[in-house]
């Protein structure tokens, strides 16, 4: 028996040694072929079906898929598959004449019939695609091959910002289970090999109509933060995401580049008192919360503390200090104030009846300025922004006690406490989410402070319903100035995004668009510029 | 058996038998049972001031301090600092506190039930005995983790979570080794005899059941402590226990692994020893107890 069990274990180490000879081997015709590249952008990619239809790669960018329009470097609207576009009088007709000679990766030509299709199987599957809000439309005809007209059954300023995040599939070649996989498009992306949630394998379309990427191969591997480190470190990655806590590291033969993105963080701080709420679904919840209905109190944190040295401590210094949307989104309208204004601060508090207690902390009627604000567990960038905001809040004499709670959790609890959110979108529609009176439920993320002005509610229906897309973006800009003194929300940053890059290539800093919510995947966004020097 | 044999020869080592070239510390002359005591409070006191400190700290000593970033081990941070400037060594302090904590409201509860659920499966029998036994089969069938997996997601995670996952996860062997000394002192000459001569049950068990079983279980409540801990850090470090701002070795340590690969090893390497030395403490105490109170092996 003995002399067989060693032997098996011999066996055992051989298979191993083996084994892990094969697994060098692999790393190494990898890299012979140098003209391709492995990138690791995060695991969300892996998440999710790459199928536009289910929501794939939504973010305004082409990649397997193309959409009708699609941002520009300054953030605006650009005809991507659709050539133009005319909006009717009472903005609910909007036609595209659409690009002729286009080529899906299947060889089939691109008509308007592709264009009807897709909406109208996204329509009818609204559920599996959270990206793009098609509840307005109304019908999707196709006027010739190269030219589609959307009905809306209500004006919908937004429905342009939806025309770029819904990429197009082939009418004759859909089929919704391959597609998860190896989605056909007319991209720059062909997906060659998938391995759940190992790696996506992307080979360039040389029939491209906007022309062939440059590099012929490009490999997406899915791995932990740090073993990805590990792997840059000993050569085998050529962009690697880094969270911020990483940047201060030196790879060699890579440098580190912290991309602009029009992402922010804030916390919310409810404007009301603590009250009893019956939700749709009957459950009784607190919302509320007496400390932070305080304008003084609200204003006081937006106005004391030091939003360079929250960025400095938290994320590294990367990143830029916001005082709300960026300017780098055609409707960003933040106010405009300085931060670090500890006095202002106070007396402020000192005018709303609060009293500096023994402790450093203000007290009024006996209650102490102190709450809550969670974090969403897994994100240590944002606890860690948590934390920084609560020690300038103490400086500034509140207390501010930071917890981690899952996203389920916070949900429930969101409308009682503050929460550190992050919005990164180019679609307007989150300011309708963030300001809304009739948003609010109770629970879930939509205006979770419970904000009610009559001013802003006019704007927003106003932006909803324009017609002309300056009168929206002017709209939307007037929903920001008139919430601005409400201090309903305290912006803290506008996160930047990090990567390190190799040196020998080059990602085409000047067609980088500013990258949406979503650290990883929108460095890809124009993978087709990028090149090895 | 192998076990008691062991245990026979550590105890002859101590004692001077059989090795003769045994190295001997220059303590006092003392005898087995008092080096065993010394033994055992010096664990327990460590343990106990551990906790102790952890329950009387001042939060500021372990609190945020950006500052401070990532510093080596040095005198005025003896374990370092990690990503938010917290220092460490006091982190681990209030992590193994809350930890051992954790273990002793697991001991308490796991420890209880199984005594009332050994005796009465030992004394009722029957329909009783076999229900009781069905539920330590169907409990231990089940991996451990994965039971504490469950349990603590079921409460909603977080401090509650993991205290009640690993309190009432822990009575099953116990159970059985209580079950298995009622049974044999029920059927042993003398509790018949005593029987026999009229003495009341209250009387029996006080005077002969429980001299027996108490030993057993004391000893087995203490083995409790390091498997209760070592769940707790396992929970916390799969991300299911103690929420990330609680230290915990278990979170300590999931947050340090993070930060291996860029060489920050006195994030890991002090709270993990901290661990294990408690862990082994609480499986020495255990063990020396056994030897002071077992019938058979207490006089050597």
């Amino acid at each position: 028996m003995k002399i067989i069990k060693k032997q098996i274990t011999a066996l055992m180490i051989v298979a191993l040694i083996i084994g892990t000879l094969a697994g060098c081997g692999n790393g190494e015709n990898a890299e012979e072929n140098s003209s391709n590249i492995s990138l690791y952008v995060g695991g969300t990619i892996f998440d999710s079906s790459l199928d536009p239809v289910k929501g794939a790669m939504s973010y305004g960018y082409p990649f397997t898929n193309n959409a009708l329009t699609k941002v520009s470097p300054d953030s605006k609207y650009v005809g991507d598959l659709a050539k133009d576009w005319k909006i009717s009088d009472d903005a609910r007709t909007y036609t595209f004449d659409l690009r002729e000679g286009v080529k899906f990766h299947d060889g089939s030509g691109f008509t308007a019939e592709d264009v009807v299709f897709t909406y109208e199987t996204v329509k009818k599957n609204q559920g599996d695609n959270t990206a793009v809000d098609l509840s307005r439309l109304e019908s999707v005809t196709a006027d010739s091959d190269y030219s589609v007209t959307f009905k809306l059954s209500e004006p919908y300023s937004s429905f342009l910002d939806q025309t770029a995040c819904l990429g197009i599939v082939p009418s004759d070649g859909y089929d919704s289970k391959a597609f998860d996989k190896k989605p056909v498009g007319t991209g720059p992306w062909k997906v060659a090999q998938y391995d759940t949630d190992q790696k996506i394998i992307v080979t360039a379309n040389s029939e491209y109509y906007d022309g062939t990427p440059a590099i012929p191969q490009v490999t997406i591997l899915n791995m932990e933060g740090d073993t990805a480190i590990a792997n840059a470190k000993s050569g085998q990655l050529d962009v690697v995401m880094v969270d911020p806590n990483y940047a201060e590291e030196t790879v060699e033969g890579m440098h580190i580049e912290n991309l602009e993105t029009m992402d922010v963080r804030q916390i919310s701080l409810p404007v009301t008192k603590e009250t009893s709420y019956t939700t749709e679904d009957g459950q009784r919840i607190t919302v509320g919360n007496d400390i932070t209905a305080d304008k003084a109190v609200r204003e006081a944190l937006a106005i004391g503390i030091d939003r360079q040295k929250i960025i400095n401590h938290a994320l590294n210094g990367i990143g830029k200090p916001a005082n709300g949307f960026t300017s780098n989104l055609e409707w960003g309208s933040a106010a405009n104030f300085q931060d670090n204004k500890k006095q202002e601060a106070a007396a402020l508090l000192e005018g709303a009846g609060w009293k500096k207690g023994e402790d450093g902390i203000y007290e009024k009627h006996g209650q102490k300025c102190q709450f809550t604000i969670c974090s969403p567990t897994g994100d240590t960038a944002r606890y860690q922004l948590g934390t920084a905001f609560s020690q300038e809040a103490k400086e500034i004499g509140i207390q501010v006690d930071v917890e981690q709670r899952t996203w389920d959790e916070m949900y429930q609890t969101a409308a009682s406490i503050g929460i550190v959110w992050g919005w990164g979108q180019y679609d307007p529609v989150v300011l309708k989410n963030l300001f809304y009176s009739k948003a609010f439920k109770g629970t879930g993320t939509d205006n979770t402070v419970h904000y009610s002005n009559k001013k802003a509610d006019q704007a927003i229906e106003t932006a909803l319903n324009a017609g002309d897309h300056e009168d929206a973006v002017a709209a939307w800009k007037k929903v920001q100035e008139v919430t601005a003194d409400d201090h309903a929300y305290v912006y803290l940053v506008n996160i930047e995004h990090s990567y390190f890059i190799s040196d020998k290539l080059d990602i085409s800093l000047d067609t980088q668009i500013p990258h949406p919510h979503g650290h990883g995947a929108p460095v890809l966004c124009n993978m087709k510029d990028w090149t090895l020097k | 058996m192998r076990e008691q044999e062991a245990a026979v020869k550590r105890v002859r080592a101590v004692a001077g038998f059989g090795a003769a070239k045994e190295p001997r510390l220059p303590l006092p002359k003392m005898n087995t049972k008092k080096k065993l005591i010394l033994y055992v409070s010096l664990a327990a006191a460590y343990l106990l001031i551990v906790m102790i400190m952890g329950l009387f700290m001042d939060p500021e000593l372990y609190g945020v301090n950006y500052e401070n970033k990532f510093l080596m081990p040095s005198l005025a941070h003896p374990f370092g600092t990690d990503f938010m400037g917290r220092d460490m060594f006091w982190r681990s302090i209030k992590g193994l506190s809350n930890s051992i904590l954790v273990g002793l409201a697991a001991s308490a509860v796991s420890s209880v039930i199984a005594l009332v659920l050994g005796i009465l499966s030992a004394v009722a029998g029957g329909k009783t005995d076999r229900v009781i036994n069905w539920c330590v089969d169907c409990c231990m069938g089940m991996p451990h983790i994965v039971l504490l997996l469950l349990i603590s997601y079921m409460m909603g995670g977080g401090g509650l979570g993991v205290s009640v996952a690993v309190a009432i996860t822990h009575w099953t062997e116990l159970t059985r080794v209580v079950r298995g000394e009622v049974l044999q002192v029920k059927n042993a000459q003398y509790v018949k005899a005593a029987y026999k001569m009229g003495h009341s049950s209250w009387k029996i068990a006080k005077e002969h059941m429980v001299p027996h079983v108490l030993p057993v279980y004391l000893i087995g409540l203490v083995l409790l402590f390091p498997h209760a801990i070592m769940h707790e850090a396992a929970l916390t470090f799969l991300g299911f226990g103690f929420p990330a701002g609680v230290p915990a070795i278990g979170g300590i340590l999931s947050e340090a692994m993070k930060h291996i690969v860029t060489g920050k090893w006195w994030l890991c390497l002090f709270p993990g020893l901290m661990l294990l030395i408690a862990v082994m403490l609480f499986d020495v105490i255990g063990d020396k107890l056994k030897m002071l109170l077992n019938p058979g092996s207490g006089n050597e």
